[in-house]
């Protein structure tokens, strides 16, 4: 499923008209993908008296607001939470759900269908649907206000993960197992010592978009951590930048890109995991 | 009984039956695999569910103890609520515009990649870029590009002489703003969509080409058909999402009121301008947790369980057909 | 064996809705009351929603308090708002004392008895409360129960610009609606596209503190009636209000005022319209003469009282008032400690005193408003006048909080923009729908 562009051979010659304009659709669709990250940079360095004016190129160049952003506001307290949120959920996550995954894509149980279509349901679930019963709960644990509610429901498996994770597991041949317990063995070894090893890209793919889920999360945060600002997330004290601290544009842009930053940069070094992630969600599930 | 006529086959492919110590240890070893996993589905997807469905009946404001009420939340629900009707129809709204509109986008960029004869990886990264942008980020970058007074997109119209709508502030412009958001952050879905036309057997377009098919004909009668279990399963998760429509709508409101009075809480923004982007999810949870009626919150909540329940089913079936079980 | 997943399920469904019957809030409190003469000691816990500036305020005030009574220990949390202190309540922690910003959460934390009533140590310790305004002491009690007690108050009047006003030829602010009518369009300035340069009044009923809320008082439209039920649509002067706003919207252009709003700073920041010169004149609180003497010293302005509805010239002079309000929370186990602590902060002048000198509120009682230590110039007058004004008035407490009027605002926008077209029948239906909600709270 490596997304390998064709060479589709030479079957159709194409006059090289055809192929400039292809080109020239491709550039100008590329040129508006790109063109919001180009003004909110642009707009990221104005000063907030050029912000209020509908200047798109800043007249004089103000790199100041980066660093305004961690003195004006506790920006690297929200930083250091939703790191902690990401990194605990994404550890949690792979910790419970790889030998679910595990246990339904490659052990014969009776009930296991049964067990990865309730997987299903609960991933297709509108979260707002238990909403109030969880807040609930967890309110009577007394952990409303913190991102704990968050970070703990990880250790008893994450619904997504568990699917991508399975999905990724079907892919290797039975015939490998079947060797390693054939020398001796236990189920659990053959998933320590074969199973991850052999599916580091998949659980890869499933531990970058559990980070990305937690890091962009928002409805859990706001639910939370909405009366609590101490430990808020990025993405909840981005949506709150400009009425809480008072702010313009420019400021907020400085912080969206600061925001964005990780994700990009994650990216760029796990493209291919990442869409091979991607893909699968969509084509094999 | 039958276990006995079985031929002996591999360990991981038939349960071992022959004698029942074997039989247990295998049940335990499932559990010792799937024990977390199970524990989850009943805290955090049974047990919530039900409990649910017993505080819709109850009225409940985290202060008092529920009262049992009966059918009063839904009769308020149906017949009163005007606003939760609003929320209703803004989010089929979504459902009917932000779907297609999605699907569109991704096809029409992901055929575009596949006719590339070089480059294609270069544009496939510009392309998928803008889905990486943290959904919050990429909102607040779009209320402020779609400022009415001052941001980019109305000044560039400016030069060509056209004055701008108010986008985010304007009750007929903010859902097709979030739309157009939607619509950039397209990503995900054209390399899922790039995949499957990568899929497409390449001697079918021989085949074809040698019948004398122009480019419609290609695509209508080749592309199409192998596409389509792909386009109706993105369909489906589609609907499955905008149901859930929260974030880009919460913060797009929040951002571009920025009236919010000090102390007024993150939620009391929600829906603008005149509620017409609160979403059925934002209704709930502004019954819920701004008015702490969590028992009428409740029952929008059964009532979004069994419409998104019906869609998931649709999905099962098709989950069926294309991979022949689910197994 | 299939069916095991699904049995387990079950049971701890079942299992955990036994528990949670069993420990879903509530909250009972004793209205014991010890005799009078004991001196109260014991540790309490306070929560407050001020920041910065205005937190130290608070802790000088208590740490007086603590000097005062020597055997209390206050353990002070600053920043808690009031659905932390709800959330908190509910699960049974939180503060023995909470002092919340709004007066909203005062008609549901009297009806559900998260707060205590505290009408036995105030007839027992004899606190007159007749040195609070009647409105005032409206804010602070819910159906006869007294839950709280008035801590500062924000007062809401007519800030304007004298510059922009001397240029369009005027010496004193607008009187009547009228008045500030004709004042908006003569101080308006358009740039020759159209475009508003300077706005002298912004209609609009969402920009800034220019709220419903804010401004009935100028026109005595009422929100709830006695049995409270909304009033909206029998009362005539809603109708009134929203016609004289819906033709000033209409005067500049509505997509005019929503693109030079769009346009303007943060309310907040020192980028606010007002501070900029964009704005002639102004709705907002007491509390902006203190944000414009810190960040926008240059700007020539005065204060005044709403204007009042052109035939009710006899209440010019009366305002919208809020204020802060303090309570003992149910769970508190040191109910007499957190009522020295309230007494202290609610009625003794000098500590009203200092604090509001300290954040430029204003103090609600009526022996610290004439205390020559409070700090007074001409601008700040008019606030402490608007209050003590008998026409002044709030919004009512309801067991819903603040859903009638944000169901109000809803409407009132989209009439404004003109989607709402029929005025009297769309406030009639309005009736009925806040009518409906507020049932369901009940």
């Amino acid at each position: 499923m490596t997304v390998t562009l064709p060479r589709r051979g030479t079957m159709v010659r194409e006059s090289w008209l055809v192929v400039v304009a292809r080109n020239s659709v491709a550039i100008a669709a590329a040129a508006i993908f790109v063109a919001p990250f180009l003004f909110v940079v642009l707009m990221s360095f104005m000063t907030s008296d050029q912000a209020l004016t509908s200047n798109l190129w800043p007249t004089t160049w103000h790199p100041g607001n980066f660093v305004d952003i961690f003195t004006k506001m506790p920006m690297f307290d929200y930083l250091v939470n939703t790191m902690t949120y990401a990194l605990l959920a994404t550890g949690f996550m792979l910790l419970s759900s790889i030998p679910a995954a595990y246990a339904l894509a490659k052990l014969k149980w009776r009930g296991s269908t049964a067990v990865f279509v309730v997987v299903i349901c609960m991933m297709m679930l509108p979260p707002q649907v238990v909403t109030v019963p969880l807040y609930l709960m967890w309110s009577n644990a007394g952990l409303t206000g913190t991102l704990w509610p968050l970070i703990l429901p990880m250790l008893v498996g994450d619904a997504f993960s568990i699917f991508l994770l399975r999905q990724f597991l079907m892919t290797i041949p039975g015939t490998v197992l079947d060797a390693a317990r054939i020398d001796g063995c236990s189920e659990w070894q053959v998933l320590l010592r074969v199973v991850v090893p052999m599916a580091k890209p998949g659980i890869a793919a499933t531990a970058i978009f559990q980070f990305f889920y937690a890091w962009n999360d928002y409805y859990g945060p706001l639910l939370y951590t909405s009366e609590d600002q101490a430990n808020w997330t990025l993405s909840i004290a981005l949506s709150q930048f400009k009425t809480l601290h008072h702010v313009e544009w420019n400021l907020v842009m400085a912080a969206t890109l600061l925001v964005m930053a990780p994700v990009v940069i994650v990216f760029f070094f796990a493209q291919k995991a990442f869409v091979q992630g991607v893909t699968l969600t969509g084509v094999k599930g | 009984m039958t276990a006995l006529l079985e031929r002996p086959a591999s360990v991981a492919d038939k349960p071992p039956r022959r004698r029942p110590a074997r039989r247990w240890r295998h049940r335990l070893t499932v559990l010792s695999f799937m024990a977390p996993a199970l524990l989850g589905i009943g805290v955090f997807f049974l047990y919530p569910l039900l409990a649910a469905v017993y505080f819709s009946f109850t009225r409940f404001d985290l202060l008092t103890v529920p009262r049992w009420v009966g059918l009063r939340n839904y009769t308020y629900l149906f017949t009163q609520d005007s606003v939760a009707g609003q929320a209703a129809l803004n989010t089929v709204w979504f459902v009917l515009i932000l779907v297609p509109a999605r699907m569109l986008a991704a096809l029409l960029t992901s055929m575009l990649l596949v006719s590339l004869k070089r480059g294609g990886g270069f544009f496939r990264t510009i392309f998928y870029l803008p889905a990486l942008a943290p959904p919050v980020a990429a909102t607040i970058a779009f209320v402020f590009l779609f400022n009415p007074a001052t941001g980019p997109v109305n000044e560039v119209l400016s030069w060509f002489g056209v004055d701008g709508p108010l986008w985010f502030d304007s009750p007929d412009w903010s859902k097709p703003s979030l739309v157009l958001l939607g619509t950039w952050a397209v990503g995900d879905l054209m390399v899922i969509f790039l995949a499957a036309l990568l899929d497409v057997p390449k001697p079918l377009y021989e085949a074809a080409a040698i019948d004398g098919a122009n480019a419609w004909q290609r695509f209508w009668h080749v592309t199409f058909p192998s596409l389509s279990p792909v386009l109706v399963f993105a369909a489906v998760t589609g609907v499955i999402q905008t149901l859930q429509y929260f974030t880009q709508a919460a913060v797009a409101a929040s951002v571009a009121s920025g009236t919010a009075t000090t102390g007024g809480g993150i939620s009391s923004t929600f829906g603008y301008p005149e509620n017409s982007t609160l979403t059925y999810p934002l209704h709930l949870y502004v019954s819920g947790f701004r008015y702490y009626d969590m028992g009428y919150a409740n029952a929008l909540a059964v009532v979004l369980f069994v419409v998104a329940f019906g869609v998931t089913v649709v999905l099962l079936r098709r989950f069926r057909a294309f991979t022949g079980g689910a197994r | 064996m299939s069916r095991r997943p699904c049995f387990a399920g079950t049971a701890l469904a079942a299992a955990a809705t036994l528990f949670l019957a069993a420990c879903t809030p509530g909250t009972e409190a004793s209205d014991d009351v010890a005799p009078s003469g004991q001196e109260a000691k014991g540790s309490i816990e306070f929560w407050h929603f001020f920041t910065d500036r205005e937190a130290k305020a608070i802790d000088d005030a208590i740490a007086q308090f603590s000097d005062a009574h020597p055997d209390i220990d206050v353990r002070v949390t600053a920043g808690q708002d009031d659905a932390k202190m709800l959330q908190a309540i509910s699960s049974g922690k939180g503060p023995d004392v909470g002092l919340s910003y709004s007066t909203d959460i005062v008609g549901k934390f009297c009806s559900s008895g998260a707060w205590r009533d505290l009408t036995p140590y105030i007839e027992r310790d004899e606190i007159d409360l007749e040195q609070f305004p009647a409105t005032v002491r409206s804010y602070t009690s819910y159906h006869d129960r007294r839950c709280a007690m008035p801590f500062l108050a924000d007062v809401y009047g007519l800030y304007y610009n004298k510059t922009l006003l001397a240029q369009a030829g005027y010496t004193e602010p607008p009187k009547t609606m009228t008045e500030l009518a004709d004042m908006a369009k003569k101080l308006t300035k358009r740039a020759p596209d159209g475009t508003i340069e300077v706005a002298g009044y912004v209609p609009l009923l969402n920009f800034y503190e220019h709220t419903p809320q804010h401004i009935v008082p100028g026109w005595d439209a009422k929100w709830l009636t006695a049995d409270e039920k909304s009033a909206i649509g029998t009362d005539p002067q809603w109708q009134a209000m929203l016609k004289w706003h819906k033709d000033l919207v209409d005067w500049y252009g509505y997509d005019n005022l929503q693109k030079f709003t769009a346009g303007l700073g943060d309310e907040w920041s020192a980028d606010n319209a007002f501070h900029k010169g964009k704005l002639a004149m102004s709705v907002d609180g007491e509390y902006r003469v203190a944000f414009l003497t810190d960040q926008a010293p240059d700007v020539d302005f005065g204060t005044a009282p709403l204007p009042v509805a052109d035939d009710q010239a006899d209440r010019y002079g009366a305002g919208f008032v809020t204020g802060n309000v303090a309570g003992i929370s149910a769970n508190s186990k040191n109910p007499e400690a957190s009522w020295a602590l309230i007494e202290y902060l609610t009625t003794e002048t000098g500590s009203i005193v200092g604090l509001s000198n300290a954040i430029k509120n204003v103090p609600t009682t009526s022996d610290a408003l004439a205390s020559p230590d409070l700090q007074v110039d001409e601008k700040f007058k008019v606030f402490l006048d608007i209050f003590e004004h008998p026409e002044t008035s709030t919004t009512p407490p309801n067991a819903s909080g603040p859903k009638y009027v944000e169901m109000a605002q809803e409407y009132v926008d989209g009439y404004l923009s003109g989607a709402n077209k029929d005025l009297a029948s769309g406030l009639a239906d309005l009736d009925t729908r806040i009518d409906q909600a507020l049932d369901l709270g009940r």
